[in-house]
């Protein structure tokens, strides 16, 4: 029996690896950015997780797959969609939540989940990327400023003015428009933050508000998306130390359960409090899964870049 | 022929019903008769000698048809316009439209004007079912409709003629609906698009030739049974006037789900009932007129005593589905009206659904693959928990 699972958020723009021990400690968690889903990307993120733990792939007894990418991981022996992922992971890091508001990469999702992580309802962009963390990158890119910067500075508006345009490249027409009259950057940005924030309430109503509310993704360590959601939402949002891996934690969470539930009677005998009764809904996988991780390198996209 | 040969048939003449429409006019000689859904007798026509046929969505992006009709309109009646436009209709000889929703109506005219060779007959049927009048007002269209098609063909519609025509439909229904039970017992694998072949040909092929070919069907399947399919079993609802495209049904059924039932109009919607074979053709057809909306509710139609939401609950219930999936046509009014009550009976009854919003354009398939992906956990982890 190996001693670690684990869990790997194969997003749009970033990959996340979670690896747990089988009390499930996080032993340690990496984000790799990518630029776009890649096999260099997760490859990276999930080797310098192992690598940070001391780790290889044979050390590790489960993983669960979660993202854009997920069913592109032959090392997955099962695969998850990012919802139920982000909601397991979220619930986790802070249990009193009861809604997740996650904007990633190129999706934004809200989740209203039940007190064991598991999802009620849910609402995504499905259409386009207007609210998500694609939008803030296309108009940073307009404004000649950085990604990173872009919350601080759309902090210091002013004036609200208002960007009507849900479609990222309309906004950005509606950003150089707005420029070339003279506004201030920080109140354009600040116009930026509140269409995404309007985006979101939109996801919102569609699940019912309702709280305590967390929120996860990549989006969530930017300030002004944070302050103007808030606003928007009227309520707090409750922030974990590191939002961007809500997704991995969670699929290593379900990583967990499904491998502590197949090897109950052995943990039991290595354990003198036993073993926590096992979740038979975390076997509830998808078609796509690839599994066999002994004989995944030999074949698929991290087999060809030699993973 | 065995299963996939006569399903390769069927669906050709799915995804192509103008063509199939063209070589049976090249063949027979005789007329084809084009309508809307949802409600045409295609009974009466016919008897009549010519072949109906239920006008189908295009797969084709909506080009001349934008100048004719507003974008807001349902992919259906847009592509109805689009395919006026472009004269695809020409191999038809009449038209018949129908006018249970605002936008079939818009469409009407936008095609008339298209078409200025073609003969447009136009009947309107009562909306409000249980009335003490309703009866007598289907009579009343049937009738009518009736008198215009035999002076539109020159000749009287023959009783005996449509007694004929009543039989070979309602066998056909039969055989369909056999084969509905058969997969909800999971005796018979046939997925949501072969299904959708079975139904949409039904709706456009020549009735003698279709039912052989079902005949042949029932009897290939009966003596070849299939593994029950397993997975998440699903309802499938919604979707009126158009087919759902293939693609999304086969994107759902790839989530590990195992379509069992359906009320989609290219579906069970369009079988579910008969019309008695005694006495008075078109009494029968009126009283099948009032009764399909009893078999399977139809939110264009006003019954103040026939739920649709407690239909759906109740036909679940029956096919021991884990979940639903209501397909929604984008600015289908009806179903966007009627939708809210199913809604709040589903989530009442506990019972989990998903909306998915369809589009006569290209759709993103991954995405709504997360959606339906979510989905199917949802249900497992509830089940399990």
């Amino acid at each position: 029996m190996k001693s670690y699972v684990m869990g790997i958020d194969f997003g749009s723009t970033t990959a996340k690896t979670v690896i747990l021990d089988l009390k499930g400690k996080v032993v340690v968690s990496c984000v790799a950015h990518m630029g776009a889903v890649s096999g260099e990307g997760v490859k990276a993120s999930t080797e310098g997780a192992l690598k940070q733990a001391g780790l290889t792939q044979a050390d590790i007894g489960r993983t669960v797959s979660t993202g854009y990418g997920r069913r592109m991981l032959d090392i997955a022996d099962k695969n998850f969609t990012e919802i139920t992922c982000h909601a397991r992971g979220a619930v986790t890091m802070v249990p009193e939540a009861r809604l997740v508001i996650d904007i990633g990469g190129q999706d934004s999702k809200v989740i209203s989940v039940d007190a064991n992580g598991l999802v009620a309802q849910f609402a995504m962009n499905d259409r386009c990327a207007a609210g998500t963390g694609k939008f803030l990158e296309v108009l940073a890119r307009a404004m000649e400023i950085r990604l990173e910067d872009m919350g601080d500075v759309a902090l210091a508006a002013k004036e609200k003015l208002k960007i009507s345009s849900m479609c990222a490249t309309f906004a950005e027409t509606e950003v150089i428009s707005l420029l070339a009259e003279g506004q201030t950057k920080p109140d354009v940005l600040g116009a930026v933050h509140a269409a995404i924030a309007s985006r979101t309430i939109g996801l919102v109503g569609r699940v019912g508000k309702k709280g305590p509310v967390v929120m996860t993704g990549g989006v969530a360590k930017n300030p002004a998306a944070v302050h103007y959601i808030q606003e928007a939402l009227g309520m707090p949002l409750i922030l974990p130390g590191d939002p961007q891996t809500a997704g991995a934690l969670g699929a290593a969470l379900i990583a967990l359960d499904d491998y502590r539930s197949e090897h109950k009677a052995e943990l039991a005998a290595m354990e003198e409090d036993g073993i926590e009764a096992q979740m038979a809904e975390d076997k509830a996988c998808v078609p796509g899964c690839r599994g066999n991780p002994t004989a995944a390198p030999k074949k698929g996209l991290l087999g060809a870049l030699g993973f | 022929m065995n299963k996939q040969e006569i399903l390769g048939i069927l669906g050709a003449a799915s995804r192509d019903p103008l063509g199939y429409a063209r070589a049976w006019k090249e063949k027979t000689g005789r007329p084809v008769i084009g309508s809307f859904p949802m409600n045409f007798p295609g009974e009466l026509a016919h008897a009549a000698g010519t072949l109906p046929m239920i006008l189908q969505e295009s797969d084709d992006a909506i080009t001349l048809g934008h100048g004719l009709l507003f974008p807001f309109y349902c992919g259906y009646t847009r592509s109805m316009v689009d395919q006026a436009a472009r004269q695809e209709f020409r191999v038809l000889d009449a038209i018949m439209f129908g006018d249970h929703c605002v936008q079939l109506l818009g469409a009407a005219d936008a095609i008339r004007m298209q078409l200025t060779d073609t003969r447009v007959i136009f009947f309107q049927l009562i909306s409000s079912m249980n009335d003490p009048w309703t009866l007598g007002r289907a009579r009343e269209s049937f009738e009518t409709l009736k008198t215009e098609l035999e002076e539109f063909l020159g000749k009287p519609i023959d009783a005996a003629a449509l007694h004929a025509s009543i039989k070979l439909y309602n066998r056909n229904r039969q055989l369909i609906r056999a084969l509905y039970d058969m997969r909800k017992a999971g005796t018979v694998r046939l997925s949501a698009t072969e299904m959708q072949y079975i139904v949409k040909s039904s709706m456009i092929m020549d009735k003698a030739e279709h039912t052989a070919l079902l005949e042949d069907l029932m009897a290939w399947v009966k003596a070849h049974p299939e593994p029950k399919g397993t997975g998440v079993r699903l309802h499938l609802s919604g979707h009126f006037c158009q087919a759902p495209k293939p693609e999304v049904l086969e994107m759902i059924e790839s989530c590990g789900t195992v379509i069992v039932g359906d009320d989609l109009y290219h579906g069970f919607r369009y079988i579910s009932t008969d019309v008695a074979e005694s006495g008075d053709p078109i009494d029968r057809l009126a009283e099948w007129y009032l009764a399909r909306n009893t078999g399977v509710p139809c939110p264009t139609r006003v019954q103040n005593n026939v739920d649709w939401d407690a239909f759906l609950l109740k036909a679940m219930r029956e096919e021991q589905a884990d979940g639903m999936i209501v397909l929604m046509a984008k600015f289908c009014e009806p179903h966007m009206y009627y939708y809210p009550e199913v809604k709040e009976a589903f989530e009442r009854a506990n019972m989990p659904h998903l909306l998915i919003e369809t589009e006569h354009e290209a759709m993103p398939i991954e995405a709504l693959k997360t959606r339906v992906e979510t989905f199917v956990e949802i249900i497992k982890r509830r089940e399990a928990a």
